[in-house]
């Protein structure tokens, strides 16, 4: 007996959440922003894993850890599993999503601002830029905070290069 | 008869403990709590290799005392749940049926956004909640 939630309302309130923390909270201060959106994201992580894992057996060791992160727990946020797995076998996984449903529908095009002067259009790409870096942290956030219930410590980046292409980069801590 | 459950977070610390007796032993119903947290992390660490695969959530029969069972459960995120239970004869399958609602009730608790992680777990739904598993506990197994 599951409830259901609209994925548009999802998606309203994570461009919300984070132009808030961005533009309104700590609107000087990115690097400020950049680490409560990614705490926001390490509870809700955290939360979720423990539901998710609820009707599993216990997991034997690292990758299988890591493995539920990409399928199970990627299936039940965005219906879809992560697309590439890749590991040094030294702690570090690069996950790769090839179209990473919170950035699918963001506009990646800089010269939407409307500013035409040079230095302006400039500032206006970088900020743009930096909204679906935001957005990235906050996820960053969710997968360390499931990884960190599991009992792995770890630390997520996101490469950004090619959205909305998304890889995930866990490097797990010794 | 359930006496006692307890939830216990994975640095062993408690997070949950009610006991449903009217007996005022509830210090000698925490300290055989505390004396099976050892018995699960021995179970955790040394799995024999006849038993059960290490895998499984449901540890079992942790050990019996004098006039009481306790069953122990480990979920994927460490945390322990313990079940104190003074009937001598307890299916298997029918704890493993209260651990699996108990489990729903937990997992709804602390997805509460207001719960901090960690801390004690002061929902009165989810000691609502848990207070019906265990009479329904009770019910089902003699019924």
């Amino acid at each position: 007996m599951g409830r259901e939630v609209s994925e548009s309302c999802v998606d309203s309130l994570l461009t919300e959440m984070v132009s808030m923390y961005c533009n309104r909270l700590y609107a000087n201060k990115p690097e400020l922003a950049a680490s409560r959106i990614d705490a926001i994201g390490y509870q809700v992580g955290h939360q979720l894993s423990e539901r998710y894992t609820m009707e599993r057996p216990r997991f034997t060791d690292h990758l299988d850890a890591i493995k539920f992160i990409c399928k199970d727990f990627w299936s039940e946020l965005f219906k879809k599993q992560i697309d590439n797995l890749k590991t040094n076998h030294r702690g570090t996984f690069v996950l790769q999503d090839n179209r990473f449903r919170w950035v699918s529908r963001m506009s990646l095009d800089p010269s939407e601002n409307g500013d035409l002067s040079q230095e302006n259009a400039e500032a206006a790409e970088n900020k743009a830029a930096q909204e679906p870096n935001m957005h990235l942290h906050f996820s960053c956030g969710v997968i360390k905070g499931a990884l960190h219930n599991l009992g792995i410590a770890c630390a997520v980046s996101a490469d950004p290069s090619h959205l909305p292409a998304c890889s995930f980069v866990v490097r797990i801590k010794p | 008869m359930i006496v006692c459950v307890a939830v216990v977070g994975h640095q062993n610390n408690p997070l949950y403990i009610q006991s449903f007796t009217d007996a005022d032993d509830s210090l000698k119903l925490r300290h055989i709590v505390h004396c099976s947290l050892d018995v699960v992390d021995e179970r955790v660490n040394n799995p024999k290799k006849s038993g059960p695969t290490l895998n499984e959530t449901f540890l079992g029969l942790l050990y019996p005392t004098e006039n009481y069972k306790v069953y122990g459960y480990l979920t994927n995120t460490k945390v322990k749940f313990i079940l104190v239970t003074t009937d001598l004869d307890v299916k298997d399958a029918d704890v493993k049926n209260f651990f699996r609602r108990f489990h729903a009730a937990y997992v709804d608790a602390i997805s509460n956004p207001f719960h901090e992680p960690g801390k004690k777990i002061t929902s009165k739904t989810f000691a609502e909640r848990v207070s019906t598993i265990v009479k329904s506990f009770g019910l089902s197994s003699t019924g």
